[in-house]
């Protein structure tokens, strides 16, 4: 394999070379802005992951008592079966203490972090054993989805009774299609695309739906997670 | 591949995973230096923390015995770069077992790297359209590069290119910072030694995009970390790796 040129053998210097085309003033530009960064302190897993990140397992330990409800209930609520769900909250367990130290509190919650990894999680899980059909056809039987799912060990009762009602209400202002386009695909798993078709509706019909619901979702929960 | 109209439209269905490969790809390059969609997938993302935080389920009392004997004996990445291999010839014997591996499965094709780079501008920054491009055409190929483990799930580094069009497009998250006077190298890995493609040089958010000219179908694609100024073959670790 021959350059072409001379020039093209040159390492390219993205630092100089590009320095100039505003490159690099582009991405640290495309940081999350500081009005949008949790105020600090204000995440009270904050403290526990920073421990965390720096090896201290009982910080840790603490961390997973927090978290595991919401992961395995997330997780389960995807994927399904007990068994495999196990294993991928697990997963997301030790994918949280290897990170621990990456954390980027400019980029959410510990919690939403955790969630946003349950849920990739469980999505790659499903989504790498069934074909979309597959899933799709198993799917169109069983389209209404509850959310009465019991409580976890470590807040309150109250507390977690209280998280449900606040996002009970929340989901009940959504439209019934909207509701059921967002649970389709947070719960179920499916791309937009998939609940589509599992829908009979339009792509584009889905992806309004999908979008007017989550920004009914986020103004009717605010931005704190 | 949606159009740049709905690009900005792309952030509720990307936070609930509900985007497929070409799409995530396309709204991950877009989304970081929109105000608008950054600002959606943070909201969003909180939101759905709410939702998933009253989906509780309690977890079967095995798994946090099992989760913890896992922790004692996993390693946790640095905040900063894994830990540098300082035996030379074992890291170069490693790093030629690993090429070797790839290049046993992919068919040796000639690239001829072009000169030319062209990088992304702020409002609607180059390297999304040069991903639409990529991505339209009918060869238009994804690939995640495979993180080595010493760089886990967090970091990512994707490579799309169009022999057709010329072009690869790359796109790289989450990667940590390298030590003073270290950066991150791009390597095509063909029928030869590994090219050189360019520095990645570690921004604030560990995000960069980069749009190469390409002339030629590549085999395999590589990230390694060397010293400044680059290496004209690779000397460390290979971090990122994938085969076309
Ligand atoms: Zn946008």
């Amino acid at each position: 394999m021959a350059p072409n040129t001379e020039h093209a053998l040159r390492p390219l210097r993205l630092d100089t070379d590009l320095r100039d085309m505003g490159v690099l003033r582009l991405a640290r530009a495309s940081r999350p802005g500081r009005d949008a960064a949790p105020k600090p302190g204000a995440d009270p897993l904050g403290h526990l992951l920073a421990r965390a990140g720096r090896g201290d397992q009982a910080a840790f330990a603490d961390l997973y008592d927090h978290l595991a409800p919401m992961v395995y209930g997330v997780v389960l609520k995807v994927v399904r079966d007990p068994s495999q769900s196990e294993e991928v909250a697990q997963e997301v367990f030790v994918e949280l203490w290897r990170l621990a130290a990456r954390y980027d509190g400019t980029k959410g919650t510990v919690t939403a972090w955790a969630a946003t990894m349950a849920h990739r999680r469980a999505i790659d899980r499903v989504r790498s054993e069934q074909s979309a059909r597959d899933r799709v056809a198993r799917e169109v039987s069983n389209v209404v989805l509850d959310h009465d799912d019991v409580a976890g060990t470590v807040e309150t009762e109250v507390d977690r009774d209280l998280d449900r009602a606040r996002v009970r209400r929340a989901l009940d202002r959504l439209s019934p299609v909207q509701r059921e386009a967002v649970e389709l695909a947070y719960f179920g798993g499916h791309t937009y695309r998939e609940v589509a078709v599992l829908l009979d509706v339009a792509e584009g019909t889905v992806k309004t739906r999908i979008r007017d619901g989550m920004i009914r979702l986020r103004d009717e929960l605010g931005e704190t997670a | 591949m949606s159009s740049d109209i709905d690009i900005h439209h792309l952030g509720a269905a990307y936070t609930l995973d509900a985007l497929d490969e070409r799409e995530r790809m396309a709204f991950e390059a877009h989304y970081p230096s929109c105000d608008v969609c950054r600002a959606d997938v943070l909201a969003f993302r909180a939101a759905l923390a709410q939702v998933a935080s009253a989906q509780t389920t309690p977890p079967p009392r095995a798994l946090k015995a099992a989760v913890m004997a896992e922790v004692a004996r996993t390693r946790q990445l640095s905040p900063l770069l894994p830990d540098r291999v300082s035996d030379l010839a074992e890291r170069r014997r490693r790093r030629q077992r690993t090429i070797g591996g790839f290049l046993a499965a992919a068919a040796a094709v000639v690239l001829v790297l072009g000169a030319a780079v062209v990088l992304g501008r702020g409002g609607e920054p180059a390297y999304a359209t040069a991903l639409a491009q990529v991505l339209d055409a009918p060869d238009g190929t994804v690939l995640t590069l495979e993180p080595s483990d010493a760089m886990g799930a967090g970091a990512s580094v994707k490579v799309a290119w169009s022999a057709q069009e010329g072009m690869a497009v790359v796109i790289a998250d989450g990667l940590p910072a390298t030590p003073t006077g270290m950066a991150y190298e791009l390597w095509f890995i063909g029928s030869g030694d590994p090219e050189p493609m360019g520095m990645l040089e570690r921004v604030d958010a560990g995000e960069l995009h980069a749009v190469l000219d390409i002339d030629g179908d590549p085999t395999a694609w590589g990230v390694t970390v060397e010293p400044d100024g680059g290496s004209p073959a690779p000397t460390g670790d290979i971090l990122f790796l994938g085969a076309a």
